[in-house]
Order: C-alpha cells, then structure tokens, then sequence
C-alpha cells in the first residue's frame, strides 16, 4: 500500500506521539492501519469497516501491566464498549479491574467506522480479537527472552504467565517503563495464533459473563460527562435562531435590542449559511436575547401532510406501474394467484417518526489559530472532524473531537448542528462557545424517519402454501437521504437504498413472486432512525402473515414454520422457542389478545417475538402486557447487554406502534415536545421475557437494532386477535378502532 | 438570598432569583448530574428533591426554595445512612439499569424519593410514580426490577 511506504519515511515515533497516541509500555504498530494522506473534499460519514490490523492500534499494555483499550466505538447506552472489553479480556487472561476502556477521541485512534447499523461486535469482535491476541504472544515472547525459555513453555496465567516449577510472571514485569513500539512484522502468522475468543463458549473464562458497564457507577451517580455537562473557563455562551420551517431563507435580522442586553458580546449573521447566533458571557441572558432578535425569513416551503402523503401513495404508483427498481422476482404471481385458495391484500402505511432522544444536541468548540478543540457526542467523531475542518477551512488533523457517552443516538447523531454553530461563533469571538439545543429545536431541525406506504397481494393454496407474494413500497431514501437535490434523484434511479428496503425480502419460500420499490424525495430531511425500513417493512410483511394465516384457517405459528425453506432453521428455532415461552396457543380473555411476528434483521439475526395486551375501555387505551422474544444473534458477548437491547427495542416497538407520529404543516414539523410526541410510558410499558439462542460456533450478529421490526406487526396481529379488526396504518388508536364499529 | 443544596449553603446572586432551579444548578452550582431534557415538566429527566419529595427543578424557580432542602443525584447518597451509595443507586448498578443513562439522574430521584415514603410499594404504585420519567432507550423493565429489589431489601 502507498501509505505504507510513505509513513516509513517520517520517524514512526514521532507520528505517535504526535497523534498523542503512545503510552509507557508496549504499542504494537502496524502503519497499515494509519492513513497518511487525508480525504480534503467531502465531509463524509466514515462507511469504511475496520481491518485486523486496524486493532492494533486500539490496544496498548501500560507499563504497570494494566491493559488500555481505546474502544473504536462510540458509547450510546448498546454497550459495545463492555461487549469489546470482555474480547480484550479474553485474549489477554485478564480481569476486568486490569483493563481500561477509553472512548477515544480523534487524536487518539486513526479513524474507525461510524457507530450504526448494529454492526460494533458483528464487525469488531473479529480485529479486537486478533489485535488482543497478537499483543499477547509479543508478551510471552518477551518472557521467552527474558527467561531463556523458548515460548511453547511459557504457559497462560491470570494477567500474566506460568513457568515451569511453578513459578510466575506478570505482564507487569514484562513491560519497561518507557515506550516501546512493536512494528508489524514480528505479528503471528495467522494459522499460528490461537484466539482464545473462538474457542467454544465452555471454554470462554470471559465471554458470556455478564460484566456490568465501567460507566455505572459514574452514571447512578450524575457524575458521568455527557456533552451537555462539559465547561471551560471562561468560556461564552452561544444560541442559535434556527430557521422557522424547512429551506427558510435568512433575510434579515435587527441586533440592537438583543445588544444593548447585560452580559451579550455579540450577534453573528451568515446569510449565505442561513445562520443567526449570538453570544454572551453567561447563559442566563441567551433566552432574552432570542426573543428581541428580530430576524426575517424568507418562507420557501409551506408544504403540509396531504402534499407528503400523496408523494408516498402507494396506490399511486401501482395505478401507474411506475416502481423505479424490482428487488426481487421469480416465477409468475399471476399463475400464483389462480392457484390461490385464500386470498388476502391490503396496504399498511407507517408516518414519519423522530429520534425524540432524552439529550437534545449540544457542542462546545473552541477554535484556535493553530488548534480547533470541539466537545461533543456523535456517532461518528471523524465526521465531525472533517465537516469542522470544512466550515472553518482548517485541516482536519488540526480538528480534534473529543467525543462524549451520547444521551441516546438511535441513528440521530451522526450530524453535528450544534457543535457546528458553536464553531461559527469560536470563531468569530475568539473564545470556547457552548450551544446546547432545546427540545423544539431538537424536533424541528433534525432529520427523520421516513414514512412508508406498501400494497401486499398474496395468496395461500389449500395446502397451506404461499401461492404469491405481490409486495409494492414506495418510501424515501435513507442512507443517501441528505444527499441534495438532483445527486440524491440520481441516486434513487441508479440503485434501492439499502437502508429503506432492509427487511424487505421476506424470508419465506415463494415460488411466484414480485418486489418494487420506489425511493421519493419530499422536502423533508431523512435519515438513519432505529433498524431503518426493517421494521416499517416488517410490519407489512408480518401483518399479511397473519392475515393469509387467519383466511387459511392455520395457527399463524405453524403456518410461518409450514412456509420456511428448509435453511432458514435459526429463524425456525426462534419461532418454537417463542411458542414455548408464551404458551402460545393457550386461549385467552375477553379483551386480550396475543400476536406474532419474526423477522431475519439484515439476513443475520433471527428473531420472533409474541406480545400480549389488553383493550382498556375505560382509559380508551391498548395496553401492551407482555412480549416474550426468542433471538438468535449467535455468540453472545454479554448477555445482560443483549437483553437490554432487546428490552429497549420491545419497548421502542411499542412506542412507535401505539404513540408516535410525525406530521407536517407548513413546511414544519408540527410537534415540538413531548406532550405532542410521547415516547411509551413506564406505566405503559410491557413486562419482557427474553431468550437467547444460538448454534455453537456461531459468530456474533447484530444486536442493537435486531429485535424492533417484528414487534409492531406483532402488536397489530394481537390487535385483530382480541378485537377482529386489522391495523394496517401506524399508529394504532383505540379511537381508530372503536369509532368505527363504535 | 441563600439556599441549601446538598447541605451547602449557596448564595444567590441577585440577578439569578429568578431562573429555573435547574439552570441554576447546571450553570452556577456547576452541579450538571440532572439533566435538561424537555424544559416543560413531561419528561423527569430534571428531577430533584425538594424536603425529600421529587420535583421538577424545570418547573421551579430558584425564589420557590428558599426554606427548602434540595437535594440533587450528587448529595443523593448523604441522605441514606450508612457508607457508600444510597440503596437505590446500589440497585441501579446491581440490576445494571443504565443504557445511555442520561435519564437516569431523575429516574433514581424519583424511585428514591417513592422508597422513601412507600418502603414497599406495589407494582401498580411503582408504574404509576415512575410514569413521568421518560426512558428512550427502554429501561423501564430493569428499573421496575431495581426498585423491587430495594424494597425486598428494606
């Protein structure tokens, strides 16, 4: 590689410590992993997955023998960070006192994948383990040559080795007090070294333990520094007008009033950025400032819901046969129709949605002649680096993140708004600015989940097969979603956004079948929101189940495991296991009912779940009881972890199943807090049962997201079992329901 | 003007009566462990403890607490006797409840503040109290098991 010979020739040393990447003890440095020559153009999110080798420079032995491990993974309640730490510990024998997990900050790692898409153990088990792995043998080649042993006797022990006679030797003796660098080619081969993190799990002695996250004890006790609480002294105070609707032009803005206010130091205007802000010398004044800024838009949409509906009509476009891409199609769907004993179609709509995480955004940057300092919390650190270094026409590596545990990510925070104006305005005072959003703020200007609009026709022979499956969708873009104007229509045409139809592919045997999509772009911003279009998608799919199912006359259970083909057996097993835990089968009250769905979540993790609920007349609600979930995610890290992904994600299932909806007027969002977008309830909240399986040898898959789609359809299919009326349009209202047969 | 938080007298500056309690505590108390979350009293993340009863420290003002003992999730364990961490926040750690943990703060003020006049309470009362604190990431399981625990520990 290029970069490889270009990083020879400056001292290796001195890019380590000019990286603050160094420590006293042992580094092992691979210059692969470095990338010298930075991407100057566009500020990208960083797609690219990591390397082995990648993870040798996540993990350092300090000169006490303890373990330093820069954790590649942005911390946002999935505990990745605890899940990667029990792989290092694995590795390297050792507890979990000897080991210290750092959420690096840019100057600390050479860039590393953004943190979505689940993708933290399924994509970093593997280079954590061998980086770990490699760093360990260096250490007992160490004791070789220190002992005069060869290294076949030099035997594992707890934080070290054991010698023959019985004697021991830490790593702490192994490791001298100054830096050392261990360059790349005194690694293993890889068919020479054991990874103890594949052995099977009996023999884990980490593993699948269930450690509790090294941040407890600073959270419980409101000590934990999340973006928000971060100070510098003297720093300024800064807030931002932000536009009243989608595409507002900046027109002008009158500043006296806000600066002849106690403690202001200024107002900044950018009219081709379309930024006001203005800064003081204590927060306190900010609000007041806001309202005397007489700033004026230019209104340039005023769109409202119909507009967007009627773009994301379905029927629409199968009126018009116009699907931009068949995802799928085999056999003859007509053939399969005249074939079908049962019938069933319909059309299931999904709404906008908002990430509606607890923190609203925040950033504190501090912008220096040679230095550009920025305190925040992201998915991605080395995104904000670069789009930092574009706004202020600076070089990346004078931009440093330091990145911060982030109060709830859910794919909503990979921009950087606030940190963005905050930079603005360091740079025109001369002083660190903090700006921390508002909840209006954090609803109005973020960027959402698309809705999404699907017409399913399918059938079932008499044999209890799937005849056809005749599945339209039209939603937007997700992944390209911020991508402007014609690039982003370009894009739509050239290829399915992989984000919008993740989950759409049912997993069961249909010889006669057909899938269109069609990406439209409203001006509504749009990306990443939790598991993308898997649960949207799974909610038609998983509805239309239940349906054929009932028309069919056959237990929804045994009519999904009746349709899998025969490799689908991981999904096969979740269903059972489901079946076992709910009791499924068992009768149930007036006013109860019980649904099912599965789903694969991006062709990996296995996963069915069964909820139960009550329609209360009284309170006009649909109480969701209890969900039982089986999941197949293979190799479990961390099981307490991976449950409460799961609790989370049932709970996040509910709540966009019964509570949340986004909507438009115009040209803005109409809810800007929680009394008009009310994530679910803990008086709402289901009790959850949880259980894991897994064939051995199986590696991780991913978990963060996984278990969310099929609950939606699960909750619908509960609703039509307890009052035989199908819920094909999210959200599901009591009123919905009732009024009609009311 | 002075008030009392976590058992340290504070004086007030005059200009400062009248902001939220819960600015005040993050931006001159520098006391940042309770949260901004909605700023209108429905989420919980900013809950205190005013004489020993939760509140919403967006929803007060400073000038309403001039008798009163707040106290924050900082001064939480002073208030339990005995070493270390108050019962609730050992429970917290024991159940592991925390996911992004932002909420947390006003989750274990409000649970503490329950205990603390219902040693025991029932899982209907636990779901009532508990209803005004909003977890997005889901915890609300863990935190029933938590609040349970402490109480069959009583």
């Amino acid at each position: 590689m290029e970069t490889t010979t270009k990083m020879k020739s400056i001292s290796r040393r001195r890019f380590l410590k000019k990286t603050g990447w160094m420590a006293a003890g042992i580094t092992v440095a691979s210059f692969v992993a470095f990338p010298v020559v930075r991407d100057k153009i566009p500020a990208l999110p960083t797609f690219d997955a990591p390397s082995d080798k990648d993870g040798l420079t996540w993990i350092q032995i300090l000169a006490e023998g303890r373990v330093r491990f820069y954790c590649p993974r942005m911390e946002m309640g999935q505990g990745a960070a605890l899940g990667l730490t029990q792989v290092v510990a694995e590795e390297l024998n050792i507890e979990q006192t000897d080991i210290e997990c750092i959420l690096p900050d840019t100057n600390q790692t050479p860039p590393f994948q953004m943190t979505v898409g689940s993708q933290s153990i399924a994509n970093f088990f593997d280079p954590v383990s061998w980086a770990a792995a490699q760093l360990r043998e260096v250490l007992r080649a160490g004791a070789a040559e220190k002992t005069g042993l060869s290294t076949d006797q030099i035997m594992d022990g707890r934080s070290g080795f054991k010698l023959p006679g019985g004697t021991t030797i830490g790593y702490a003796a192994l490791v001298p007090a100054t830096d050392v660098i261990i360059t790349d080619n005194r690694l293993i081969e890889n068919d020479n070294l054991k990874r103890y993190a594949l052995r099977p799990t009996t023999k884990h002695q980490t593993i699948g333990q269930n450690w509790l996250h090294h941040d407890l004890t600073a959270i419980v006790t409101g000590r934990m520094a999340y973006a928000r609480d971060i100070s510098l002294p003297d720093m300024a105070f800064g807030a931002v007008v932000l536009p009243p609707s989608f595409g507002a032009r900046f027109v002008a803005a009158n500043s006296t009033g806000a600066m002849e206010l106690p403690g202001v130091l200024g107002v900044e205007f950018d009219e081709a950025a379309g930024f006001v802000g203005v800064v003081a010398n204590t927060p306190f004044i900010l609000p007041k400032a806001l309202d005397v800024l007489n700033v004026e838009w230019q209104i340039e949409s005023d769109f409202g819901q119909e507009q967007i509906d009627a773009l994301l009509d379905v029927e629409r476009l199968r009126a018009e046969d116009d699907f931009t891409h068949t995802l799928d199609q085999s056999g003859d769907f007509e053939i399969g129709q005249q074939s079908a004993r049962h019938r069933s179609s319909g059309r299931y709509d999904t709404p906008f949605a908002a990430h509606a995480a607890i923190e609203p955004r925040s950033g504190l940057v501090w912008v220096r002649a040679d230095k550009v300092e920025v305190w925040c919390g992201t998915q991605d650190p080395f995104f904000v680096q670069k789009r930092m270094a574009k706004i202020l026409n600076r070089e990346a590596e004078d931009v440093v993140v330091h990145t911060h545990r982030i109060g709830g990510g859910f794919g909503g925070r990979v921009m950087c708004q606030a940190s963005e104006a905050a930079a603005r305005l360091s740079a025109k005072f001369n002083l660190p600015v903090r700006v921390q959003w508002d909840r209006a703020a954090e609803f109005q200007n973020n960027y959402f989940q698309p809705g999404f609009s699907h017409f399913i026709d399918a059938g079932v022979s008499k044999d209890g097969f799937i005849t056809h499956w005749d599945h339209d969708a039209v939603s937007s873009s997700i992944l390209t979603g911020l991508a402007p104007g014609l690039i982003g229509k370009a894009i739509d045409l050239a290829t399915p956004d992989q984000g919008t139809t993740r989950g759409i592919r049912p997993p069961y045997e249909m010889t006669n079948k057909r899938i269109r999509h069609s990406a439209i772009r409203t001006p509504v911003p749009i990306n990443a929101w939790r598991g993308l279009g898997s649960a949207p998608n799974a909610f038609a799919i998983e509805s239309m189940m239940d349906e054929l199912a009932f028309k069919s006359g056959i237990d929804p259970l045994q009519f999904r495991l009746k349709n899998l083909p025969a490799n689908r057996v991981r999904l096969a097993e979740v269903l059972r296991k489901v079946g076992d835990m709910s009791n499924w089968g068992q009768a149930t009250l007036e006013d109860t009912g019980r649904g099912l769905a599965c789903a694969v979540y991006k062709d990996e993790t296995a996963v069915a779940v069964v909820a139960d609920l009550t329609i209360d007349h009284a309170a006009e609600t649909i109480k969701v009881t209890k969900v039982c979930c089986a999941q197949d995610c293979g190799l479990v890290l961390n099981p307490h972890q991976v449950e409460s992904q799961i609790m989370g994600n049932i709970t996040w299932g509910c709540s966009m199943t019964l509570n949340e909806q986004i909507t438009f007027a115009q040209g803005r969002v109409e809810q800007d807090n929680f009394h008009l977008y009310e994530p679910l309830r803990h008086g709402s909240s289901p009790e959850v049962n949880v259980a894991l399986l897994a064939p051995p040898g199986t590696p991780p898959a991913p978990v963060g997201e996984s278990a969310l789609p099929p609950v939606p359809a699960a909750i619908a299919n509960a609703v039509f079992a307890a009052t035989g009326h199908r819920c094909r349009r999210l959200p599901i209202r009591y009123e919905d329901i009732f009024a009609e047969t009311g | 003007m002075e008030i009392v938080i976590n058992g340290n007298v504070i004086a007030v500056p005059d200009d400062l009566q009248n902001v939220t309690l819960l600015d005040f505590l993050r931006d001159f108390v520098m006391l940042t462990g309770t949260k901004f979350g909605c700023g209108i009293g429905l989420c919980g993340a900013c809950t205190v403890h005013l004489d020993g009863v939760a509140a919403r420290s967006c929803q007060t003002y400073v000038s309403d607490v001039i008798d009163v003992e707040v106290t924050t999730i900082e001064g939480l364990d002073q208030t339990s006797p005995g070493e270390g961490l108050h019962p609730v926040q050992q429970a917290w750690i024991a159940e592991g409840v925390p996911q992004c943990g932002y909420c947390q703060a006003g989750q274990i003020m409000t649970a503490s503040a329950l205990l603390h006049r219902n040693p025991a309470p029932t899982a209907a009362e636990i779901r009532e109290e508990m209803n005004g604190n909003l977890c997005r990431c889901g915890t609300y399981d863990r935190i029933r098991r938590a609040i349970t625990r402490v109480a069959q520990e009583v």
